[in-house]
């Protein structure tokens, strides 16, 4: 979007359908994806994003083992109100006495989690139900579409409710399931949208001439083509469920306070700010947005790189 | 074009039942139920629960056919004062009132009680609607002015300096969580500072009743400049943040459109005939760009009536968010359903508007 560079002829995945035949050649040799590699690469602000992103990963792996205390450890004589950033504690400690930077550290391992396994499973579902959907038509389609209508318009704090019912309240794998199952409808519209128009190509009836079964032209044929939009969307779901954890967490409808992530953090911190205590709310919001941020700008060098005509 | 009304409506039916119905079976499987108050007080026996639950139509440990009941109760079909699906008139409980049906349930427009108050549903939203309404209201009227100028100069300056700085900081106002945000503002503005206040839409003390009352409408009528002077100084931060995290995705919606009509051969067209430059961006590429920009906002207007939930509770705003939030945390069926139901009949009318000011706007849709 933000770079100038001239739209280079080799097609992308969501380019138009007589270029089908090409996109099949240029996917055995990769040519493809190193093509958007390439494109991507220029973009400044999404290699910048990528490597913020790279780093919030290496933190959430090592970065709870090499962390200065530990996260739940809460001192005999905590300084009331807590200790503002110092060399000992660099973000402060908050009312019980814990290290904000330890948290901070450790909350990216589970907000990270249920950001990216929840990407995943939408992702998945998303593209099996789209790419359904759209192949087949009528009354399937009909039906799939009718269920996505209704989980678009399901409020999420009844679903997370009802999971802690039957999971129990505040743990993180049926927040990344529950997140998941809310978040692939939007996938799956886009895949059926795709799928609608791939499915008339040129390069979709050769395969059907030459006696390809509907399940690989489905997936070894439509799909590749589908994938650019799908992955900008994964992007841009990650980074909304990061934020929506917190959100959550914030409500009290979360992630357990005996777990650390950084919505966690955050909730803890709301009657701090009132206080004049800055630093228990500001540095985990601050991972939250940073983190965000360079997600979706990756989203957005993606979209250059994947689909070149698009402006958005 | 009325064809197309009636077929769209009729096509919002099943959808609008079917939500109504799973949000209703989730809700009777959330955990606790409106009943879980009551478990830990010794004074009140089972038998007062039973009462208390058979008045507002509820059974204790509704099996798959109770929560049937129960939502057939809640829609109007059942009656569960005793005549099951038969009205006092001995007709089915569904028909309207003057053909003999009864007059419980949201087809009779009867939206029930809310279960922690007491008091009708209907009550309650009409008085969280206004205080809602001001503060969606202005930053919507904010937000998508400023998204528009904001976008239709950046499409038209593509790649400049200004197209990028506004992409930038779009980005990282979307990024920001809105209660961190919120929050931060607060700190700044209200702690610090002391520049504005940082909860409530009035203040208690000088305010002469709670906000929304029928004594503080009058109270209003007599001598509205003060009051509109207080709320508007409780209106700046919320509004604020709203507007920062809506901003972004509105404006790069104007951006994209405004690109799509300025690349079309017919704005080549006027710029090779010498139009001056504004006359082009103005008249040609904007009106048209104007179609989908008319669409989004048509759509994002049935949202606003379901208020922001983490920027009403952060702020202490009395709107429909908060309404919503007690609702779900107090497990009050009829309060959350009445307001669910509300919301999704307004996407679907936005929605039939958004494609009947299509039709308007463009000449070339038939329906």
């Amino acid at each position: 979007m933000a770079n100038g560079h001239p739209v280079p002829p080799v097609a992308a995945p969501a380019d138009s359908h007589d270029m089908g035949a090409d996109v099949e050649v240029a996917l055995e040799s990769l040519g493809q994806w190193q093509l958007a590699w390439r494109r991507f690469k220029r973009h400044r602000l999404a290699m910048a994003g990528l490597a913020i992103f790279l780093f919030m990963i290496v933190v959430a792996i090592v970065g709870p083992i090499a962390a200065p205390y530990n996260p739940l450890y809460i001192p005999n004589s905590p300084i009331p109100g807590g200790e503002p950033p110092s060399l000992s504690h660099l973000f402060g400690t908050d009312d019980v006495g814990r290290d904000v930077f330890t948290m901070v550290i450790n909350g990216a391992r589970i907000s990270l989690a249920i950001g990216g396994f929840s990407m995943l499973i939408a992702g998945f579902v998303g593209v099996a139900v789209g790419a359904i959907s759209g192949y087949a038509g009528g009354l399937v389609d009909n039906v799939l579409m009718r269920i996505v209508d209704v989980l678009f318009a399901i409020p999420f704090l009844f679903v997370i409710l009802v999971a802690a019912r039957f999971f129990g309240q505040g743990q993180v794998i049926p927040l990344i399931l529950i997140f998941g199952l809310l978040s692939w409808p939007l996938i799956a519209r886009l895949v059926r949208a795709q799928y609608l128009s791939l499915r008339e190509a040129d390069f979709v009836e050769a395969a059907r001439a030459v006696g390809v079964g509907n399940m690989r032209i489905t997936f070894r044929h439509i799909l590749p083509n589908a994938l650019g939009p799908v992955i900008v969307a994964m992007t841009l779901i990650m980074a909304g469920n990061i934020v929506l954890e917190a959100f959550v967490s914030f409500l009290n409808f979360g992630i357990s306070p005996d777990q650390i992530s950084w919505g966690n953090a955050l909730s803890n911190a709301q009657p701090a700010l009132s206080l004049g205590n800055w630093w228990w709310a500001f540095f985990p919001g601050m991972a939250i947005a940073l983190t965000v941020i360079a997600i979706n700008f990756v989203g957005d060098g993606l979209r250059d790189a994947l689909d070149p005509r698009s402006h958005l | 074009m009325i064809q197309f009304i009636v077929r769209r409506t009729l096509q919002a039916i099943p959808v609008i039942f079917l939500i109504s119905v799973v949000s209703f079976v989730l809700m009777q499987q959330a955990p606790g139920g409106p009943q879980a108050a009551f478990n830990q007080n010794p004074h009140i026996s089972p038998e007062q629960v039973d009462a208390w639950l058979r008045r507002w139509c509820l059974e204790r440990n509704p099996d798959l056919l109770g929560t049937v009941r129960e939502y057939l109760g809640w829609l109007g079909a059942y009656n569960c004062t005793g005549g099951g699906f038969v009205s006092e008139h001995g007709l089915p409980n569904f028909l309207p009132a003057f053909l003999g049906g009864g007059s419980n349930g949201v087809v009779h427009g009867d939206f029930g009680f809310s279960i922690v108050t007491g008091r009708p549903v209907l009550d309650l939203i009409l008085e969280r609607l206004p205080a809602t309404f001001i503060l969606m209201g202005t930053a919507f009227v904010i937000w998508v002015t400023i998204a528009v100028v904001v976008g239709v100069l950046a499409a038209v300056k593509r790649y400049s300096f200004f197209d990028q700085a506004v992409t930038f900081i779009g980005y990282v106002l979307y990024s920001l969580p809105t209660f961190w945000l919120g929050l931060i503002l607060i700190f700044i503005f209200g702690v610090e500072l002391h520049l504005l206040p940082t909860q409530g839409i009035i203040a208690v003390r000088t305010s002469p009743a709670p906000f929304g009352t029928p004594e503080f409408w009058t109270a209003f009528a007599a001598k509205p400049l003060p009051l509109i002077q207080d709320i508007a100084g409780h209106l700046v931060l919320p509004v604020v943040t709203l507007v920062a995290v809506s901003i972004a995705a509105d404006s790069r919606f104007v951006r994209s459109a405004m690109l799509d009509t300025l690349s079309q051969d017919y704005v080549r067209t006027a710029r090779a005939k010498g139009l001056p430059p504004r006359s082009v961006i103005f008249k040609h590429a904007f009106r048209n760009a104007l179609l989908p920009i008319l669409t989004n906002v048509a759509l994002e207007i049935a949202f606003l009536f379901s208020g922001a939930i983490v920027t009403e509770t952060i702020f202490s705003w009395p709107g429909m968010g908060r309404l919503y939030f007690e609702g779900v945390s107090g497990r009050d069926y009829f309060l959350l359903m009445g307001i669910l139901l509300i919301g999704s009949l307004l996407v679907v009318f936005f929605n039939i508007i958004a494609d009947v000011l299509y039709a308007v706007a463009d000449p070339r849709i038939r329906y």
